[in-house]
C-alpha cells in the first residue's frame, strides 16, 4: 500500500502533473499547498506519510518550510523538489531532514522508484 | 508520460506568470531596490523555466534560464536593477508570449528567440557616464559569468552535480530573508495561485455566448407572458410571471457575473504602453492603475481597450509637460497619471487622470472656430464644460503639431463615437495646470440591457438607459432660440434640442398639449436634448446584433423584441445625429 501524499509546488501545473503520476502508483494524495506557509499548515492538518516540496515558492521558500514540518514531526518523510541550478540549497534540505531530492523535469520511473525508496525506508 | 494533456494548463498558466513578470518588472522600474520585486522575477521565470521544460519546449526553457540568470545576479546583489534589465525581460517575456501562441496552434515555430538569450547572459551594466546609452550592453563583450550550462529537456537528470557558477553559497539564507519579506508587497502571486486552484472548470467562451442567449431569449418570453397575463387578467398567472421574472433577474445576474472579467485581464498591456510612450517622448511619469479587480462583460472589455490606450496616449503625449516645464512651474518633476476602474451599480467608470497642463477652455474654443467647427455665436453659448469636450469633434486637435505617437486623425472623436456605441459617455474635466480627467462610463454588460423606450411617428426605439443622461418635458416656452438653433437651458447651461423624428426622417411630431418629451444625452462631445413624440418608459431588453445590410446602417447598434413581440431597434444616438 503506498500510502497518503502531500504535494507542495507554486505552479498548479507541476502540482497537477505530479499528482496524476502519483495517483497512478497508487498514492493517495489528500492536500496540495502552493507555497511554504500553507504547506506547514496542510501538514499539520493532514499528517501525510509523504511530502514533496518545491524549494522555490513565495512566502516561505522550501527549505524554511521542510524546517518547519521537520520540528512539528522530526519522523516526517519529505522529498525535495528542485530543478537544475539549486544544488546550493541541496546540503541546507539534507541537514533539514529532506530524505531524497527528485529533479525537474521529473522523469516519471525515476520519482516512482525514489518515492518508494523513501516509503519504503 | 502523456504531455499533451497537460498543454492548456501549461499555456494557461505560463500566461499568467508572463503576466506576473511584466506587471513586476515595471513596479521594479519605479523601486528597484525592492527584494520582494526582484524575488518574484526570478521565481517567475524559474518556474516559467520547470514548466518548459517538462513540456519538453526547450525554446522557452532557454529564454527562461536566461531570464532567471539574469535575476540571480540582479538578486544577488551584483546588478542594479535598471532600465535597461527591464528592457531585456521584457523583451524576454514578449518573445515566450509569442512561442506559447505558436505552441497552442500547434504550428511550427514562428516565434524565434534571435539573439535574445545570448544578451540576456552578456548583460553588462551600461558606465555610470551622463550620455545614455540604452543599446550599448549588446555591443558589450560577455564580461559576466557565463551561467550555468542549460538542462537538456528530454534527459533525466538524476544526480545533483551541475555546476552553478552563478549561485552564492548563502542563497537559501539570502531566499529564506526575501521570501520574508515577499508577502506584503507580492500578494498577488500567491492569490493567483490559491484562485487557480479554487476547483475552476475551463469555460469556452462560445458556451458563455449561448447561455446569454437562452437567457435574454427567456426574458424576451417572460415579458410576452406578462403582456398575455394582463390581457387575462388572471391572477395566480401574474402572480407565477412575476415570479418567474425574479428567478430570470437572478439567472441573468449569475449568468453575467460568469461573462465578467476583471479588468486586470487587459490592465498589463496599458502599463506596457505607457512605459514605451513615457521612454518615447522622454517624461518622467508615474502610473498607476486602481481597480484591477473591478469585473466588466468580456466584450466590453474587449472594446476598453483602444479607447483607454487612446487616452492614455493623449494624457502622456499632450497632457504631461517635460520635466523642465514642470519644474519651472513649480510642480514635482515626476507626473502622475493614473488609470482608474470603479463600479457604480451597473455602470462601469474609468478614469484617466494626468497632473499635467491641462486644457483651457478659451483656447479650445479658439481653435474651433478658426477651424469653423462652430460659429461664434455658438461659442458664445458654450460653457467651460462643453468647451472641453469640443475635442470630441471630428477634426478638432489641440496638440500643436502632429506626433507619431498620438498619431493625427484619429482623437478623441474616434474615443467618443465607439464609447457611444457600447452605449456609454465620455465626460472631461480639466484645470488649467493641475491636470485632466477623463471618464468613461460604460455598461457592465452589453446583452440585456435596461433601455428607455420611444415612439417616433409609427417607429419605436430603445436607447441605452447608461446613454440617457435624464428625460425632461418640457413646455413650449421653456425653449429659446440662438443663432438658428432651438435650444433650453439645463443646469445654467444651453443645449441645443434636436428632433429625433428628424434625423430618423419621418414627419416632425406635434404637441397639442404643449408638452415637448425629450431626453438629454451626449452627442459629438456635446449635451443635446433629443425630442421624440412620446416617452414609453424602461424596459429589460435583450438585444441581438443585427445581419447585414442592416449591421452596416449608421446609428443603429442592434434589435430586440418587445413583450407584444413588436421589433424595435436600439438607436446609436450619436451615430444617428
Amino acid at each position: 500500500m503506498a500510502g497518503t501524499v502531500m504535494i507542495v509546488d507554486d505552479s498548479l501545473f507541476m502540482r497537477k502533473m505530479l499528482r496524476d503520476l502519483l495517483e497512478q502508483q497508487g498514492y493517495q494524495v489528500v492536500a496540495e499547498a502552493s507555497d511554504g506557509n500553507e504547506a506547514v499548515a496542510r501538514f499539520r492538518e493532514f499528517r501525510p506519510d509523504l511530502t514533496t516540496l518545491d524549494i522555490v515558492m513565495p512566502n516561505k521558500n522550501g527549505i524554511e518550510a521542510l524546517q518547519e514540518i521537520m520540528v512539528f514531526d522530526p519522523a516526517a518523510r519529505v522529498v525535495m523538489c528542485s530543478a537544475v541550478g539549486q544544488e546550493p540549497f541541496t546540503v541546507a534540505a539534507n541537514e533539514a531532514g529532506a530524505k531524497a531530492f527528485i529533479l525537474k523535469p521529473f522523469n516519471p520511473e525515476l520519482v516512482a522508484q525514489v518515492l518508494k525508496d523513501v516509503s519504503e525506508a | 508520460m502523456d504531455m499533451s494533456q497537460y498543454r492548456n494548463l501549461f499555456l494557461s498558466e505560463a500566461r499568467e506568470y508572463l503576466k506576473t513578470i511584466n506587471e513586476t518588472v515595471v513596479a521594479l522600474e519605479e523601486s528597484p531596490e525592492d527584494r520582494a520585486g526582484i524575488d518574484t522575477l526570478f521565481r517567475g521565470a524559474h518556474s516559467l523555466k520547470g514548466m518548459a521544460a517538462s513540456m519538453e519546449y526547450s525554446d522557452v526553457v532557454e529564454v527562461a534560464h536566461r531570464m532567471e540568470d539574469l535575476m540571480i545576479r540582479v538578486r544577488d546583489a551584483s546588478l542594479r536593477f535598471e532600465s535597461a534589465i527591464a528592457d531585456l525581460l521584457l523583451e524576454g517575456s514578449d518573445v515566450i508570449a509569442r512561442m506559447l501562441v505558436d505552441l497552442e496552434a500547434d504550428r511550427e515555430p514562428r516565434a524565434s528567440a534571435g539573439d535574445l538569450p545570448q544578451r540576456l547572459s552578456s548583460y553588462t551594466p551600461a558606465p555610470p557616464a551622463p550620455p545614455r546609452q540604452p543599446g550599448a550592453e549588446q555591443a558589450a563583450p560577455p564580461a559576466a559569468p557565463e551561467p550555468g550550462a542549460r538542462p537538456e529537456p528530454g534527459s533525466a537528470p538524476a544526480q545533483v552535480t551541475q555546476p552553478e557558477p552563478a549561485a552564492a553559497p548563502d542563497q537559501a539564507a539570502q531566499a529564506a530573508q526575501a521570501g520574508q519579506t515577499a508577502a506584503p508587497a507580492a500578494p498577488a502571486e500567491g492569490e493567483r495561485a490559491k484562485e487557480l486552484e479554487v476547483s475552476s472548470v475551463r469555460i469556452k467562451t462560445e458556451l458563455l455566448d449561448h447561455l446569454v442567449n437562452l437567457t435574454g431569449e427567456l426574458i424576451t418570453n417572460k415579458n410576452r407572458l406578462l403582456n398575455i397575463g394582463r390581457d387575462l387578467a388572471s391572477d395566480p398567472l401574474n402572480e407565477a410571471v412575476t415570479e418567474t421574472a425574479k428567478l430570470l433577474r437572478a439567472l441573468h445576474d449569475e449568468v453575467m457575473k460568469v461573462r465578467l472579467m476583471p479588468f486586470d485581464a487587459i490592465a498589463d498591456r496599458f502599463q506596457r504602453s505607457v512605459r514605451a510612450l513615457a521612454k518615447k517622448s522622454n517624461k518622467d511619469l508615474h502610473f498607476v492603475i486602481e481597480g484591477r479587480e473591478i469585473g466588466l462583460d468580456r466584450s466590453i472589455l474587449e472594446s476598453l481597450s483602444d479607447p483607454i490606450n487612446h487616452m492614455l496616449r493623449n494624457a502622456v503625449d499632450h497632457g504631461m509637460e517635460d520635466r523642465d516645464e514642470r519644474l519651472t512651474s513649480g510642480k514635482p518633476a515626476r507626473g502622475v497619471v493614473t488609470l482608474a476602474v470603479a463600479r457604480d451599480r451597473d455602470r462601469v467608470l474609468v478614469t484617466v487622470t494626468d497632473d499635467g497642463r491641462g486644457m483651457v477652455p478659451e483656447r479650445m474654443i479658439a481653435s474651433a472656430i478658426r477651424k469653423r467647427l462652430i460659429t461664434p455665436e455658438e461659442a458664445a453659448q458654450l460653457s467651460p464644460r462643453q468647451a472641453l469636450m469640443l475635442s470630441c469633434i471630428p477634426g478638432f486637435s489641440t496638440a500643436r503639431e502632429v506626433t507619431d505617437i498620438s498619431g493625427r486623425g484619429v482623437g478623441m472623436d474616434a474615443v467618443n463615437a465607439s464609447i457611444q456605441k457600447l452605449g456609454g459617455t465620455l465626460a472631461i474635466e480639466s484645470e488649467p495646470g493641475k491636470g485632466t480627467r477623463f471618464t468613461l462610463t460604460v455598461p457592465m454588460t452589453i446583452a440585456i440591457i435596461h433601455a428607455l423606450v420611444v415612439q417616433c411617428g409609427s417607429i419605436k426605439g430603445a436607447v441605452p438607459v447608461t446613454a440617457v443622461l435624464r428625460t425632461v418635458e418640457l413646455r413650449q416656452e421653456q425653449m429659446t432660440v440662438v443663432g438658428k438653433r432651438r435650444v433650453f437651458y439645463l443646469d445654467g447651461e444651453a443645449l441645443p434640442l434636436l428632433s429625433l423624428n428628424r434625423a430618423l426622417g419621418l414627419p416632425l411630431g406635434r404637441f397639442p398639449d404643449g408638452i415637448v418629451p425629450l431626453f438629454v444625452t451626449e452627442a459629438k462631445g456635446r449635451r443635446v436634448g433629443i425630442v421624440v413624440d412620446r416617452l414609453l418608459g424602461q424596459h429589460e431588453l435583450f438585444i441581438k446584433p443585427l445581419g447585414r445590410p442592416l449591421s452596416k446602417l449608421q446609428g443603429v447598434a442592434g434589435g430586440a423584441i418587445l413583450g407584444d413581440g413588436e421589433v424595435i431597434t436600439l438607436l446609436d444616438v450619436g451615430g444617428l445625429l
